[in-house]
């Protein structure tokens, strides 16, 4: 759907040629810490920023025509409610511009939120409001939903209702594309796991192949009388951090690993050894260690 | 344009109770003040106060109107509304009725007391210009309010809007009579709208200082097409811009 994507601001290149298909029925999560184009991908997939370079099409169409078409529904970051409307009729509303829309009391039920119709949209918590908005994305009855940072500003127990809904919404079919913070939320919910750095897109596929990607796990064990080089001249070490306590030591191959450790160090002891996770994934390929970056962009 | 979007638009101008207060209750208040101050019994000077207190109440209301598409902006309403079919006229031209809807108030109850406490009386044709004839003349203001809320800030309305609303009624003959302004003013007041919309309403109370209605109506139709293009091209660029 995005192809060859370029949008600077000024000197800022914030979206460095953003490649990407996404194919109906999925559930993406596109994840990058703060700077790294996710809001101005999202931005020109909606139609509302036009790329300096490459194209956009949604459902074989350019982004205004799906939007006016009712086809994508978008829950953008920031306020988008109006403080003297209630939430009813500010989706009700729009529900009235689209030519198919889905019932309002629907839209309201699926969202969590029927018993707040009147309550003026100024008189709502962070978390409702943020429900409020998925409403209003939700009532076009859209084939994509776009939603970034969905559940910023919800508490734990909010953010679960909200993704059971979403659940809800995902099995009929629809293609969902979300940008967000929490990696959980990626590794729960998403069938595939999109992840930028300064621009472009450093990986792709889904969680476990991402995870792949940062191939390893970690072990963390007490070493007395260890050294720095001495752990890291261990067998498929990658990376070592001693601390007063224990090190930490990455490992693209902890079995051998281990047994050398275990071999050189026999005092060694409180061993632990973890996987990576997605969290360890999106540390190492949105860091700036350029080289790792690149790696990632030639297995994806 | 969408029926939807008007009645939700209207809802929320009603809402706004202190609003609502100030282009109703003030252009009233101010019309029996002046008329107990300067009116002397004298019906063409009472007349006269009451198409200026009607045209000020009239662009006050439509000009304060448009303030509220700089809160919209700010808060992203704007965009959310890009994300459906309303199209960006349609939006505009929502604002621009709703700017006109908030307008009537002091364009019926001004000279509605003018006519009933006052004694004004005129002929049909003269009710219509006081009254339809204003409100139309309102219609470049609703549209100045419009373009003066796509640049400023929701924190800059207030000032800005209360600079616009007095220096067209201090400058356009709105407060200080034509026929008390010297003739400096008189030329500057000539460049200002609001002149020419108290020359639409003050031909039909006196035939002291007017112009010719067609004339009033063609400078002020020529402010409309300004204002709105310039309404049209802002938006555009703020389109292109977020």
């Amino acid at each position: 759907m995005l192809t060859g994507l370029h949008k600077s601001y000024g000197d800022v290149h914030a979206v460095a040629g953003v490649d990407l298909v996404i194919a109906p029925g999925e559930v993406v999560a596109l994840l990058g810490p703060n700077g790294a184009g996710k809001s101005t991908t999202v931005d020109m997939l909606l139609g509302l920023t036009r790329p300096d370079a490459g194209a956009v099409t949604v459902f074989g169409s350019a982004p205004h025509d799906a939007v006016a078409t009712g086809a994508i529904g978008a829950m953008l970051q920031g306020g988008a409610l109006l403080d003297d409307a209630t939430v009813g009729e500010t989706v009700g509303m729009v529900a009235s511009l689209h030519r198919k829309p889905m019932p309002v009391a629907e839209a309201l039920r699926r969202s969590g939120i029927e018993d707040l119709a009147s309550r003026r949209c100024n008189k709502l918590s962070g978390g409702q409001k943020q429900r409020a908005r998925f409403a209003v994305a939700l009532v076009s009855d859209p084939d994509l939903l776009v939603l970034d940072e969905p559940t910023a500003a919800m508490d734990v127990q909010s953010r679960r209702e909200f993704w059971k809904s979403m659940h809800g919404f995902t099995s009929s079919g629809r293609t969902v594309l979300f940008a967000t913070h929490y990696l959980e939320e990626a590794e729960t919910y998403a069938d595939r796991v999109v992840l930028m750095r300064a621009g472009r897109i450093v990986a792709d596929g889904s969680v476990a192949e991402v995870t792949a990607l940062v191939s390893g796990r970690v072990i963390r064990a007490a070493v007395p009388g260890a050294a720095q080089a001495a752990l890291a001249a261990l067998p498929a070490v990658t990376e070592v951090e001693l601390r007063p306590t224990h090190a930490a030591i990455s490992s693209s191959d902890s079995d051998q690993t281990l047994r050398a450790l275990l071999a050189t160090y026999p005092r060694a002891h409180d061993i632990e050894v973890t996987a990576m996770g997605l969290e360890g994934a999106f540390l190492s390929l949105t860091s700036d260690d350029s080289a790792m970056v690149t790696n990632g962009a030639d297995l994806s | 344009m969408s029926f939807g979007y008007l009645i939700l638009e209207a809802r929320r101008a009603m809402r706004n109770t202190r609003f609502l207060i100030f282009s109703i209750a003030f252009p009233v208040l101010l019309f029996l003040l002046y008329v107990g101050l300067y009116g002397q019994g004298n019906k063409s000077i009472i007349g006269v106060l009451m198409v200026n207190m009607t045209g000020f109440g009239a662009l006050s209301a439509a000009l304060f109107s448009g303030g509220r598409v700089a809160l919209e902006r700010s808060v992203g309403w704007q965009r959310q509304l890009r994300l459906t079919p309303l199209s960006g006229s349609g939006y505009l031209i929502g604002k621009g009725v709703i700017a006109m809807l908030v307008a009537l108030p002091a364009v019926i109850l001004v000279p509605l007391i003018g006519a009933v406490v006052e004694g004004v009386s005129l002929d049909a044709g003269g009710w219509l210009r006081v009254t339809v004839g204003i409100w139309l003349a309102v219609i470049p203001f609703a549209l100045m309010g419009l373009l003066i809320g796509q640049i400023g800030t929701p924190d800059s309305m207030q000032p800005i809007m209360s600079l616009a609303m007095m220096g067209m009624s201090l400058l356009g003959g709105i407060f200080i009579p034509v026929d008390t302004m010297p003739d400096w003013l008189l030329h500057i007041a000539q460049v200002l709208p609001s002149y020419w919309l108290g020359q639409v309403g003050r031909g039909a109370v006196t035939a002291d200082l007017t112009v010719n209605l067609g004339k009033a109506a063609f400078v002020l139709a020529a402010w409309t097409v300004v204002l709105g293009f310039g309404v049209v091209r802002r938006y555009r660029r703020d389109s292109a811009r977020v």
